[in-house]
């Protein structure tokens, strides 16, 4: 993960890519328990959204660095990565306002726990309900803030589903 | 529930506790591990392709 934090201060000091963050199953250790995952989920703003050749810059760059392709994804490190565009506003927004933690020296941006469940929430698959229930579980977000954010983000429907379903009060 | 079963989860409970406290990178490389342990069984299951590819041993008449 080191390595990574390393290639994406590299992408950045070349410009190859304006902003990034991690997001999924790695930025959710963070706050929860550890758990299984096998590849790291990055988003990242790249400077011309509409070019077609910005994926194949990524790649240049990381092959630049001895990181070889492994499927849809990058290898780096002990990691596959992918690096995924920041397309919606939800994703934006997480990645603006994500946090910049110390990883082991290299200061690596992280998606916040609200951020996290409220992506879960919009791709609404039974890992991502897992890891909104695993997020209040281990007290990193309330259900409050995630209504709100929900909200913010046309999300409110889903997050009333959700509630129905998971709610403690049940 | 038996005091032995009490005492077990709640010793289960702490444990649970304290990995959650450690430090991001501390949980990342348990996080390695776990994946390298499934790949391996992942490996371990899949037939090998010389397996795969092997002709049926000659039968005599």
């Amino acid at each position: 993960m080191k390595e990574l934090a390393q290639l994406l201060i590299a992408k950045r000091e070349a410009s190859v890519i304006q902003n990034h963050a991690v997001f999924g199953a790695v930025a959710q250790i963070r706050y929860t328990d550890p758990i299984a995952t096998l590849d790291a989920d990055v988003l990242v703003a790249v400077p011309a959204p509409d070019r077609l050749d910005v994926p194949s810059a990524i790649n240049e760059l990381c092959a630049e660095r001895g990181c070889r392709a492994e499927g849809e994804a990058v290898r780096v490190g002990a990691w596959p990565a992918h690096f995924v565009p920041a397309f919606s506003p939800l994703m934006r927004d997480a990645m603006e306002q994500a946090e910049t933690v110390d990883f082991e020296g290299v200061p690596l941006r992280v998606v916040r726990a609200d951020h996290l469940a409220v992506i879960g929430l919009s791709v609404g698959r039974s890992k991502d309900r897992t890891r909104i229930l695993s997020l209040l579980e281990s007290g990193a977000v309330t259900r409050s803030q995630i209504a709100d954010l929900a909200a913010r983000h046309g999300l409110s429907g889903a997050w009333r589903r959700f509630e129905g379903r998971f709610s403690d009060d049940r | 529930m038996t005091d032995d079963v009490r005492e077990l989860l709640e010793r289960q409970a702490r444990w649970q506790k304290s990995r959650k406290a450690l430090s991001w990178s501390e949980k990342v490389r348990l996080a390695e591990a776990i994946r390298e342990s499934i790949l391996r069984l992942r490996e371990a299951r899949e037939p090998k392709s010389s397996e795969s590819r092997a002709e049926p041993a000659p039968t005599r008449r």
